[in-house]
């Protein structure tokens, strides 16, 4: 890592441009993310019997992706789009308009903080930068 | 292979890191179909709603198929969304889905919640490079940690 006699720093970028400091950004969301889903992962073994289920599972399978992001925090960006994404979605399309009418969801509070405040850190979270330069700029995959 | 290593030309070399063209179509196939059909079908909920709907599940499927799209472009990279794919149905399937069907009860949605998310179930496995997943998602180092 430290290959050249300059002292990179913790937020310098290094590879791909990308510094150590964010990768340690981006585990930390990924612990967040690990700890605070962890709940509703345990409800995967207890459910009632005619429980959907939808909701759980694709909680749980982001909890999934998050063990994946602790390793490979760069790899894993897609995750980190996707939840911006969703979250944002969710936003503009759910949360505001409920709020604003005072009629909405008896989850709505809760949800107002673990989803619609989330893209907040998930812009800090990510690595804008890579994010132009890989999943823009770069040329797409070979089609043939 | 390794005997004619030394003088194969570095073209002729096999990446270990390549995928062929016939899987990148084809995971470019499920991205499309993700991200065009199942995205048709949640992306006017996001739109007409009851007025105190909690909208997490249809957002969650909406983001996800808008992303698929990037898919089609960087089918390679965009791998961890097929990966989660896979994961989330799996779990359903295993957690909700085969005990409500063996058990026989289950909830008003389940008809439509099994086909459709059987058919990823199905699917899924065949879509998934596996021996790359392998290679670069579990076997690779792990990003530096200093």
């Amino acid at each position: 890592m430290a290959v050249s006699g300059r002292n990179p720093t913790f937020w310098t970028a290094g590879d791909q441009g990308v510094s150590l400091g964010r990768l340690y950004v981006i585990r930390a969301a990924a612990l967040l993310g690990i700890w605070g889903l962890f709940p509703t992962v345990e409800t995967l073994a207890h459910h009632t019997a005619t429980d959907r289920g939808v909701h759980k599972a694709l909680i749980s399978g982001l909890w999934v992706m998050s063990i994946f992001a602790l390793r490979y925090p760069l790899k894993m960006v897609p995750i980190l789009l996707f939840e911006i994404t969703w979250k944002l979605m969710w936003l503009f399309a759910f949360g505001l308009p409920e709020w604003r009418s005072g009629v909405g969801s008896p989850q709505l509070s809760g949800d107002l903080w673990s989803v619609g405040a989330f893209p907040i850190v998930m812009l800090i979270v990510i690595p804008w930068g890579y994010v132009w330069r890989r999943y823009v700029k770069q040329p797409g995959e070979r089609w043939r | 292979m390794a005997s004619g290593a030394a003088s194969a030309s570095s073209s002729e070399r096999i990446d270990r890191n390549e995928l062929s063209l016939a899987r990148l179509y084809v995971m470019r196939a499920i991205y499309l179909l993700i991200g065009l059909g199942e995205g048709s079908q949640v992306a006017p909920e996001l739109f007409v709603h009851e007025p105190t709907a909690r909208g997490v599940i249809a957002s969650i499927l909406a983001g996800m198929c808008l992303l698929d799209l990037l898919g089609v472009r960087y089918p390679r990279q965009m791998l961890p969304l097929l990966l989660f794919e896979f994961a989330w149905k799996y779990i359903w399937f295993f957690a909700f889905g085969l005990p409500q069907w063996l058990s026989g009860q289950h909830p008003p949605t389940f008809a439509e919640d099994f086909f459709n998310i059987g058919f990823g179930v199905a699917i899924m496995p065949f879509v998934i490079p596996w021996v790359y997943v392998w290679r670069n998602y579990i076997i690779a180092p792990g990003d530096r940690w200093r």
